[in-house]
């Protein structure tokens, strides 16, 4: 099974499900004389709940972070409010039905009323509520809560379809080997718990609960996303040399955090980091990354019908800027339109939005969005070191444009008073073939290059990246695909330009020697990739890889510039 | 009965947890507290209610509260919105 992989490392153990009480409600009738049992029945069960919470408040340790205690008290006051505990009983006596039943519809209207709300967050709440019925359940249907805990037995792989933060505050006293469940992202509660265990974590499976039984055996490999369940011999024995091999692994690696990434002849070569929110810094520098490389602002942009504003903006920014000390930040100006809307429901629909409005044509397209996006990033520029990048240039005209806006940005700042950094460089983005070709002349404008594999792979071989069916079309080693990146690199460095690559690329290690055989000495990239390449770096001598790296550039034939990697790598 | 309009100043706005805290301040009080915003008109001892407000930053609710110690819980109240909810932004 595949899923989202939101904290890496390898987990072999015997699966401990969760049941999934909601989809367990039965409806029946309940006669006229046996309605009191019923609702007494109901009020025990939420009593039961209470105390439940108000017991896993208590034993809350006291280096819990704080939202933890919060979200219990949350869920606490939402047992008590009349809404689930009062109205499930009149619903109860009017239509003669069962506590289960009764609650149950009285959640579906709660959960209706909340996905009518308009701001993503609390429109998410309707979750709580869904969290806290399922514990009422359980506890009407005889589960308690606590009971499937009582036989703990470490290295057990936890199956749930969710987990709520109460739920994960419970597991984190045991000791569980993974976490996998059926919904969730990279920052869902599941995700942040896992990663804060350092336990493998998968989310988004789908159907996990279903498919896997209760005490299977299961390997979670929470770097490729991927669940085996019932291994055979040798799978397992892979795997379990696999794990072995992870976390040696993983102990060398800390090791070098501290080290300069220079290659065995002496080139110092900078690995920076890719990140959306202000909280990736963390990860950045326990990572030891010497700068970022790439700050997606469009984060900020995204599940919102305004824009945000200028202060709002500046907030993050300034944050960023300021957390890295002195380390250059670049930020990349608003990249949203393709995969990324901002609008969910924006009524606009194209055939190609990949091809269409997007990152610096909606930028231009959108005078007054841009020049407050573009205060806010200088203001932080007051703050650190901050770079602007500007994403998807395909002309010269463009890119005009673009820098006058910037102009227009820096001379209203002067006129109210408000400082940035007067010599902020100003970068390009090379993501479409066009740009590419024509490097040298962004380069002679521009005060720095940076290569954006994923969208110039997309656009060099015409492979929609979102479409599952032509996805293994997408090649990052096609020969046109390499010649337009080092052609970039060559054309910058003899221009005496910065450059770097950014995308995927920059952070598969099994490319990094063939990277740095094209000239390139700057590599951005996801912070969980930095220091294997780092280890890639120190173990690489340029003037050894270079005739290598010379026949991979000619190669025409997949399974030669395949061999020649190897080889490269060997 | 007193009333007052205040503005949700907190980066985040009446989310889960400052929805908690305003629940939990309201209902310190014997007085009757009605939060209006847009028409909508909730009890602010009920979080189910005063989530469903969805009082995004800068959106104006007005508190309506009637009792013997009216005064006290206003005050109680507008002191929560304006301390952030003791977020801190």
């Amino acid at each position: 099974m595949h899923g989202v992989g939101v904290s890496a490392g390898i987990a072999i153990g015997r699966a401990h499900l969760v049941s999934h009480a909601l989809l367990e409600v039965a409806h029946y009738d309940v006669r006229p004389e046996l309605l009191d049992f019923e609702v007494n029945r109901f009020e025990q069960a939420v009593t039961t709940v209470r105390e439940e919470l108000s017991s896993i408040r208590q034993s809350l340790p006291n280096n819990a972070p704080a939202e933890m205690g919060a979200f219990v008290d949350t869920h606490l006051m939402i047992l008590s409010d009349g809404s689930l505990s009062q109205m499930p009983k009149s619903i109860i006596r009017e239509e003669s039905c069962n506590a289960e039943w009764a609650l149950k519809q009285q959640m579906d209207t709660l959960v209706e009323q909340f996905e009518a709300i308009e701001d993503v967050y609390l429109r998410e709440r309707k979750f709580d509520v869904v969290q806290v019925v399922e514990r009422v359940i359980k506890a009407l249907l005889g589960h308690p809560n606590q009971a499937a805990l009582a036989e703990q037995e470490s290295g057990m792989i936890l199956v749930a379809h969710d987990l709520s933060p109460a739920d994960a505050i419970q597991f984190k006293q045991h000791q569980f080997a993974a976490f996998i469940t059926d919904v969730g992202g990279a920052t869902s509660h599941t995700a942040i718990l896992a990663r804060s265990l350092n336990i493998p974590s998968i989310v988004a499976l789908s159907h996990a609960r279903n498919l896997i039984q209760d005490g299977e055996m299961i390997i979670v490999d929470g770097q490729q996303g991927v669940v085996i369940v019932g291994p055979d011999k040798d799978t397992l024995a892979e795997y379990k040399l696999r794990q072995e091999q992870w976390e040696i692994d993983q102990q060398k690696l800390k090791r070098i955090k501290q080290t300069a990434a220079v290659t065995l002849d002496g080139a110092a070569i900078e690995l920076h980091a890719n990140i959306e929110i202000p909280q990736d810094i963390v990860q950045t520098k326990a990572a030891g990354a010497t700068g970022i490389g790439l700050y997606r602002t469009e984060f900020l942009f995204m599940n919102r019908r305004d824009w945000p504003d200028e202060d709002e903006q500046f907030e993050a920014y300034r944050k960023v800027a300021h957390a890295m000390k002195g380390l250059p930040v670049t930020i990349r100006t608003l990249d949203i339109g393709a995969d990324k809307q901002v609008n969910p429901d924006s009524e606009r629909t194209v055939t190609n939005p990949a091809l269409g409005l997007r990152a610096i044509r909606l930028c231009l397209a959108e005078p007054q969005m841009f020049h407050a996006h573009l205060r806010a990033i200088l203001r932080a520029s007051n703050y650190g070191k901050v770079k602007i990048l500007i994403p998807m240039l395909c002309n010269l005209a463009e890119l005009k444009q673009a820098l006058q806006a910037i102009e227009r940005a820096k001379q209203s700042l002067k006129d109210d008073n408000i400082g940035f950094d007067a010599k902020v460089p100003v970068g390009g983005m090379i993501e479409i073939p066009a740009a590419a070709l024509g490097a040298e002349l962004f380069a002679r404008h521009l005060d720095f290059l940076s290569i954006g594999t994923n969208d110039l792979i997309q656009y060099t071989l015409a492979i929609d990246r979102t479409d599952g069916e032509v996805a293994h079309l997408y090649n990052p080693l096609h020969p046109a695909v390499l010649q337009l990146v080092e052609m970039t690199i060559r054309a910058a460095n003899k221009a005496k330009k910065e450059i770097s690559v950014c995308g995927e690329m920059a952070g598969d290690v099994r490319l990094t020697r063939m990277l740095l055989g094209f000239g390139l000495r700057q590599f951005s990239m996801h912070p969980a990739h930095i220091l294997a390449v780092k280890r890639q770096v120190l173990n690489t001598e340029l003037s050894k890889i270079e005739s290598l790296v010379r026949k991979i550039l000619a190669s025409n034939e997949p399974e030669k510039t395949e061999l020649l990697l190897s080889k490269l790598n060997a | 009965m007193i009333k007052q309009e205040v503005e949700i100043i907190n980066k985040l706005g009446l989310h889960a947890r400052a929805s908690t805290k305003l629940t939990q301040v309201a209902a310190q009080f014997s007085s009757q507290i009605w939060i209006e915003r847009n028409a909508r008109r909730v009890n602010a001892k009920s979080i189910m209610g005063v989530m469903m407000l969805a009082a995004g930053k800068g959106s104006k609710i007005t508190f309506e509260v009637e009792g013997q110690d009216e005064e006290p819980a206003m005050a109680a109240l507008l002191n929560l919105v304006n301390d952030r909810f003791g977020e801190g932004e």
